[in-house]
């Protein structure tokens, strides 16, 4: 029974491992078509230097073949890897398929490889060896999805920039992946040749490739059954088209590329989106969670030094941004000390944004210093600025789409949990532990914006306010010394505002850095210690909120100079909450003043 | 000098090939790899017409213009717009034109058999020239006007037409595009239509360069023109032009003085340096990441 569909299962078996090499980089969304090449130079190496099986078995044979070749492939990867880890998306597969095709063509042309005629390799491998080989690999992939490490490949998937943000090392991860594609592609080149009895470079050429790749893809390239079912699907439609009588020639082809298509089309995600994703909430997490709330990072989380208060958070000093001749931010001095709420105001384009992307480390400056938390920003890469303690939401959320809620925020407590994949694939309690102290923080998080009923729900289904929110659950999930939102309230309606202006009181009660951009400028002067008040990318203005409001400079900035207009445009909107705001203080600043399409405040406020 | 021409004649039925590559990832950042399925069935057609329809070489190549241009309609369709909107575009169109460039083949296979087909003899005209000592044919000084003047046309309704206009926007930003009126999914269509008409005539003129058409031919060229696009920078129209002349050129000079069996190692390696060291290609423009 078994011997009867031995070489399909077989052959199942290998299209598999060699779609696990493409899954292995596409989960982290990188589009690599190297792995052919991989898999070639593995295969030959493994064939042409292990021993022969007629010496020490063959058993010892085979795996002798395999470690070489995982090695050669890893190491192939590696090599191709540092220099071409910088492309993105099809750049990064057409050098790789360059790769690939360079090296078909130098075996070709060896002669120990035996040219086009191919090398002889004894037949080893048996359906249970593959089988085997194809159960280790999955499980490495299946142990990987839910660890941090796996967790940090999707997230550069959905959003690199973002990524960077929480704290990700997006080039290592990105070669780790890279590597790992190598090691798999090689263990198929390996397997392959002790099967197949005759090797030639032709049988890793463009067209290998593109089928490995049709493979990882239509099985699904989200989930780690994936490249199973790809494979499945791929091999068996032929078989069946031959057992129903289908003839030869054109038909099946036909059919099996329509079939590929109907899937492509109708199936976003692949076979596997057939198979229920279960979005995991283990029983009792919330409570623990609530449990814990208050108590400061959970057990089982990397403690976090913050800066007392009243030490430098961050100190600029003649920091300027310019772009081809035009000063984005110019000259600017400015200290914020722990403990502060800082808001950044200013009309559209006056260099809030990018002041902030500095500060960050998403943008170096071009002229002046910063140093933010002990870090000198200018050469320190993003993710080490946010290691040091910086966290930040983006003015367009950059959440991680097809995460749920709480993958979300979970990839928001990266450097603050440990890294558990390798312990998970030994099953090791204690990564288990870590595992649910992560989840506990992100709970925690998701509680403390109000969305933890929704923590199952993808990111891209939720509506606007609360992605906003989970953005700012994302960003305290790494437990920051410094906090920076940019525009948080923008597009929330009045009660959402609230609601936030509330949370970031709370959160500077509880002794976090925040300084925020916000256009509500009544929500700022109710919310912060010390507003800056940038003008053309320049610091106009600097102190309590109180002071802010009565600055003549401020006025001028976002409503021209007439005093007329200033009077009558503030007037109704005096008595925003702050008692020390002197009788003129101009506390709603109509938005549109400045030229701007600004959403109007619509913050309620409490004359008193 | 013999060599050069030659190189030149290939150089240009690469190029034709890759600007219809280009044009679609160019402007709608799409790679589409049943491009080269396109080219190999317009050259069985072309045969066909020829052999069959007892048309002269030259009244064939308008014809297969417009059989490429529907082709080019029908990928646009099926393989590219379910696709509109999905965060996995990227991927799915590349694997859904594959799949549709399979059954592209299996048709022709259906229609022509596996075989390798030729025009029939005497179909080609014998006039030939001498320039500086190197012996051309009327045919190949057809091949190079044909594809020059299919170049310049394209170059000239991307720059000066109200269409060419539309295509720019939709590359720019194809949301703005749609407020400001560019019918997006016409742009599109069209853009795939000249693609495809392209990729079919320089299909044509490849078989008839070297008077054979056969299944695996659009495979061979792929690489190619994925070659071509990148050296000359993706979605750069004279770009393009430039590194299909410059690759004709490169195989012809290397087959002489390396050996055939070493082509495609130096096709991949300029291909991989100039990645390594300008990413963007010789004429592309670098995209600007926005935070």
């Amino acid at each position: 029974m078994l011997d009867e569909y031995a070489t399909t299962l077989t052959f199942i078996a290998l299209g598999a491992i060699f779609a696990y090499s493409f899954y292995a980089v596409l989960i982290a969304g990188q589009l690599s078509l190297g792995q052919a090449g991989f898999a070639a130079l593995s295969a030959f190496a493994g064939a042409y230097l292990a021993p022969s099986p007629t010496d020490v078995g063959d058993v010892p044979a085979l795996l002798i073949a395999v470690a070489i070749g995982m090695s050669v492939g890893a190491l192939a990867a590696v090599v191709l890897g540092l220099p071409t880890m910088h492309l993105r998306g099809v750049f990064l597969a057409i050098a790789t398929l360059g790769f690939a095709e360079a090296v078909r063509v130098v075996l070709t042309n060896q002669e120990w490889t035996g040219g086009a005629q191919g090398l002889g390799v004894p037949r080893v491998l048996t359906v249970g060896m593959a089988w085997l080989a194809l159960g280790l690999v999955a499980y490495w992939f299946w142990r990987m999805g839910r660890s941090r490490y796996g967790r940090a490949l999707e997230a550069i998937r959905e959003d690199e920039l973002a990524a960077r943000a929480m704290g990700i090392d997006v080039g290592r991860h990105r070669l780790a992946a890279f590597v790992t594609a190598g090691a798999v592609a090689g263990l198929y080149g390996v397997l392959y040749a002790y099967y197949v009895r005759l090797i030639a470079p032709d049988d890793f050429d463009f067209v290998a490739a593109v089928e490995g790749l049709v493979t990882a893809v239509v099985g699904g390239s989200t989930m780690f059954l994936g490249p199973i079912l790809g494979s499945g699907f791929q091999t068996i439609v032929p078989e069946i088209q031959r057992a129903v009588g289908v003839e030869a020639g054109w038909i099946r082809p036909f059919l099996a590329s329509l079939l590929l298509l109907v899937v492509i089309l109708f199936l976003p995600g692949g076979l596997a989106s057939l198979i229920r994703r279960r979005t995991r909430l283990p029983a009792g997490a919330a409570d623990d969670a609530r449990a814990d709330a208050g108590e400061g990072p959970g057990r089982g989380l990397a403690g976090r030094h913050h800066p007392a208060a009243g030490e430098p958070v961050v100190s600029l000093s003649g920091l300027g941004k310019e772009y081809g001749g035009v000063h984005a931010v110019r000259g600017v001095d400015l200290e914020i000390r722990a403990g502060e709420v800082v808001g950044l105001i200013g009309p559209n384009g006056a260099g809030k944004t990018t002041l902030v992307n500095m500060i960050s480390g998403l943008v170096p400056p071009s002229s002046g210093t910063a140093t933010v938390l002990g870090s000198t920003i200018g050469r320190t890469p993003v993710h080490r600025i946010a290691a040091a303690g910086v966290s930040r939401t983006f003015q367009h959320s950059k959440l991680f789409n097809r995460l749920s809620a709480l993958e979300n925020v979970l990839v928001g407590a990266h450097l603050v949990s440990r890294p558990t994949f390798l312990r998970r694939l030994l099953w090791l309690p204690s990564a288990r532990r870590d595992e649910r102290a992560a989840l506990r923080q992100a709970v925690r998080c998701l509680d403390r914006v109000g969305l933890a009923d929704r923590a199952a729900a993808r990111a891209e289904a939720l509506s606007y306010g609360d992605q906003r929110r989970l953005e700012i659950a994302r960003a305290l999930a790494s437990d920051p010394s410094l906090l920076i939102l940019d525009e948080p309230a923008a597009g929330m309606n009045h009660v959402e505002a609230a609601r936030l202006s509330e949370l970031i009181t709370s959160l500077a009660r509880d002794g976090l850095t925040i300084l925020f951009i916000e256009h509500n400028v009544g929500m700022v002067l109710q919310t912060c210690t010390r507003v800056v008040v940038l003008n053309f990318g320049e610091v106009i203005a600097s102190g309590a909120p109180g002071e802010i409001a009565a600055d003549p400079a401020v006025i001028e900035a976002y409503l021209g100079s007439d005093e007329d207009d200033a009077g009558s445009a503030g007037s109704g909107a005096t008595a925003a909450g702050r008692d020390a705001a002197p009788p003129d203080a101009v506390t709603n600043l109509t938005p549109g003043a400045a030229g701007t399409l600004d959403t109007p405040d619509t913050t309620p406020r409490n004359p008193t | 000098m013999q060599q050069l021409l030659n190189g030149i004649f290939i150089g240009s039925i690469y190029a034709l090939f890759a600007i219809g590559f280009t044009l679609v990832f160019g402007i709608l950042d799409r790679l589409n790899l049943a491009h080269p399925a396109v080219f190999a069935a317009s050259a069985f057609v072309g045969i066909e017409l020829v052999e069959r329809g007892g048309l002269s070489l030259w009244a064939a190549l308008p014809i297969v213009f417009v059989f490429g241009a529907v082709l080019g309609l029908a990928i646009e369709r099926l393989a590219f717009r379910p696709l509109k909107g999905r965060a996995d575009a990227h991927f799915a169109g590349l694997i859904s034109s594959i799949a549709l460039a399979g059954m592209f083949i299996a048709l022709l296979q259906w229609r022509y058999g596996p075989d390798t087909r030729r025009f029939p003899t005497g179909s080609f005209p014998d006039t030939r020239f001498e320039i500086a000592g190197a012996q051309v044919t009327l045919v190949q000084v057809v091949i190079l006007a044909v594809s020059l003047a299919l170049m310049v046309g394209l170059t000239y309704m991307v720059t000066r037409t109200r269409l060419g206009r539309g295509m720019r926007a939709v590359a720019e930003n194809p949301t703005a595009a749609r407020v400001l009126g560019v019918n997006v999914d016409r742009v599109t269509a069209i853009t795939f239509a000249i693609s495809s008409a392209l990729g079919a005539v320089a299909g044509v003129l490849f078989a008839i360069n070297v008077n054979t058409a056969q299944l695996g031919m659009g495979a061979a060229i792929e690489l190619k023109g994925l070659a071509v696009i990148i050296v000359g920078g993706m979605g750069s129209l004279p770009g393009a032009l430039i590194g299909g002349l410059l690759l004709g050129l490169a195989e012809v000079f290397a087959v002489q003085y390396i050996g055939s069996s070493w082509i495609d190692v130096i096709a991949f390696g300029l291909l991989f340096v100039i990645l390594l060291l300008r990413p963007q290609g010789l004429l592309g423009a670098r995209k600007v990441r926005e935070v």
